[in-house]
């Protein structure tokens, strides 16, 4: 045992190393908590998280053709598309069921829309109180989700 | 006939003692519940969380909440548990807990008594808080509070006797097992104990730890071994009693620790005059902790929080304000002294705990027996010689070859 070694076991020096990081973990900038209702989250650009049919942002016309890809996509079959023929012979959409209970967020259905109507966003604040709720129509999915903003 | 009836309220001993141990159980029972939130908070901070921020600004209000809760709870008693004895163990703890303040001198002009054996009366009463724990374990006709109970005893019987070798050092130093004494020797040296006895104090440091079962020698609770230890049958308000006499005692031998070693209410170089712009420090101190206030304030992200924040700076400053009268800052500075000092040694305690790991019950004991008892016995020895010749050659400034 050299002389710097007896130092540091005499005057418990590895103790007082130890005593210094702690200490400097005080320092407010180290704190990693984030107090979520009052401060918002920023998730990952790349996120899935609640689904949104667009609409046409000057017509507000929805863009979905009806084509019924994402639901084919989908590994659960979560997804329902309902059309109509106009008497042009196009298909329309009529209603869309998405039953978010079930889905995994793989973003399968995105991939599979050729016209990006059908897009996962970066909402994530899905829940709801019962499991009626989870099943989302054409009306909930172009508006999005509406969480109830925290203010005090 | 009122005057007279006045005067002998003024007059009588009893009745200041009565309303000085009044004013020093409400403080410290203050103290200690905001000892709590203190340690939380420290804790996280230095874990890299918040901590208690939900009730009340900042969690302020959490030890309140404890409380209530506490209160609230139901009072269990374990089935073929010795009653009379379970329900007298928590009481054992805290009333030895807050007896030692009695002998405490917090300030020149204020302690509650100073009696010639202060320092024996504070080491007989603080052991008698094993018995709380001893008791406590034992009655609850459990298996881990017994087991939490026996590691407890062992433990605070084999540091007390290294504490007591540590004080026994400054003892032979300042001739007088009184409090009052053992300070104003202090002054009149011109030196603090630790300067003259550091070995001694770095034992009682150790040892204060171990007595209040602190981080790093919390074995009579570790709960990875033995649930809670000897409190593991108690809840509700008695448990409550539990955890105050466990705080109670670690602001128990920081008061002591002060007082024998870090000169009392002395402010740091109390004889050089020169320094006597050291008595604005709690002027200083309360702007201080307005700033900080103020700072908290603008961090806070709730609106009415801010408010009360900023209030709050605003009480300190107009507190600051009122302390800077010269007769109020004459009569706060040992107290405040006093305070600052027990504060830092209260947040070692905390900081302690957010650093090292827990020994292990041989270690814990090896350390005792092998380490600190013959330390705390070689120290006496050395300074018993010293003392002896330097009061032999100079018998006018005992151990002022001491390094003072």
């Amino acid at each position: 045992m050299g002389f710097t070694d007896l130092v540091r076991r005499v005057f418990l020096l590895d103790l007082v190393k130890g005593l210094r990081l702690t200490f400097s973990y005080q320092r407010p900038s180290a704190t990693c908590t984030e107090q979520y209702p009052l401060e918002r989250p920023v998730v990952a650009e790349r996120y899935r998280g609640a689904p949104r049919l667009n609409n046409h942002p000057e017509t507000g016309e929805t863009l979905c053709i009806a084509c019924n890809l994402c639901s084919i996509a989908c590994p659960e079959n979560l997804i329902v598309v309902g059309w109509a023929r106009t008497e042009d012979r196009k298909k329309r959409l009529t209603t869309f069921t998405y039953d978010l209970s079930r889905c995994m967020f793989c973003g399968l259905c995105e991939d599979a829309c050729p016209v990006d109507a059908l897009e996962l966003t970066q909402d994530f604040e899905i829940a709801h109180y019962s499991r009626e709720g989870m099943i989302w129509d054409r009306q909930a999915l172009e508006e999005g989700p509406q969480p109830v903003r925290y203010t005090r | 006939m009122a005057q007279n009836a006045i005067d002998f309220l003024l007059v009588h001993p009893l009745i200041l003692a009565v309303i000085k141990i009044l004013i020093v159980f409400a403080v410290l029972a203050g103290i200690v519940a905001y000892l709590v939130y203190v340690e939380r908070k420290v804790l996280s901070f230095m874990q890299a969380r918040l901590g208690p921020m939900r009730v009340g600004p900042w969690g302020l209000l959490q030890p309140v909440a404890d409380g209530i809760k506490l209160l609230l709870k139901e009072d269990i008693i374990p089935a073929g548990a010795d009653k009379f004895v379970f329900l007298l163990a928590p009481a054992i703890s805290v009333t030895a807990a807050f007896a030692v303040f009695s002998v405490i001198p917090f300030a020149g002009n204020f302690f509650i008594s100073d009696i010639n054996i202060g320092l024996l009366f504070i080491l007989g009463v603080s052991s008698l808080g094993i018995f709380g724990i001893i008791l406590g374990g034992w009655s609850s006709n459990s298996h881990y509070p017994l087991l939490g109970a026996l590691r407890s005893g062992a433990q605070l019987v084999s540091y007390e006797v290294a504490a007591s070798m540590a004080l026994v050092g400054v003892l032979l130093i300042s001739n007088s097992l009184s409090m009052v004494e053992i300070v104003n020797r202090q002054y009149q040296m011109g030196v603090w104990n630790i300067f003259l006895q550091p070995v001694a104090f770095f034992i009682y440091l150790i040892a204060s730890v171990a007595e209040t079962n602190r981080n790093p020698f919390d074995l009579p609770e570790a709960e990875s071994e033995l649930t809670a230890g000897f409190h593991t049958e108690y809840s509700g308000f008695r448990f409550a009693l539990y955890f105050l006499a466990e705080y109670t005692n670690m602001v128990v031998v920081s008061c002591v620790a002060v007082t024998m070693f870090l000169g009392g209410w002395l402010r740091p170089f109390a004889n050089i005059q020169a320094l006597d712009f050291l008595r604005f420090a709690p002027v200083v101190a309360l702007l201080g902790v307005a700033a900080f206030i103020l700072w908290l304030g603008l961090k806070s992200l709730v609106r009415g929080e801010r408010y009360f924040f900023v209030a709050l700076a605003a009480v300190c400053v107009v507190l600051a304000g009122m302390v800077a009268i010269p007769a109020a800052l004459n009569a706060l500075q040992g107290i405040f002294w006093f305070s600052i000092k027990v504060l830092v040694l209260l947040y070692a305690f905390i900081w302690y705990r957010a650093t090292f790991p827990r020994f292990r019950y041989d270690q814990l004991m090896n350390v005792g027996w092998r380490w600190m008892i013959p330390i705390g016995m070689g120290n006496v020895i050395v300074t018993a010689v010293v003392r002896y010749f330097v009061s032999l050659h100079s018998p006018s400034t005992p151990a002022a070859g001491l390094g003072g």
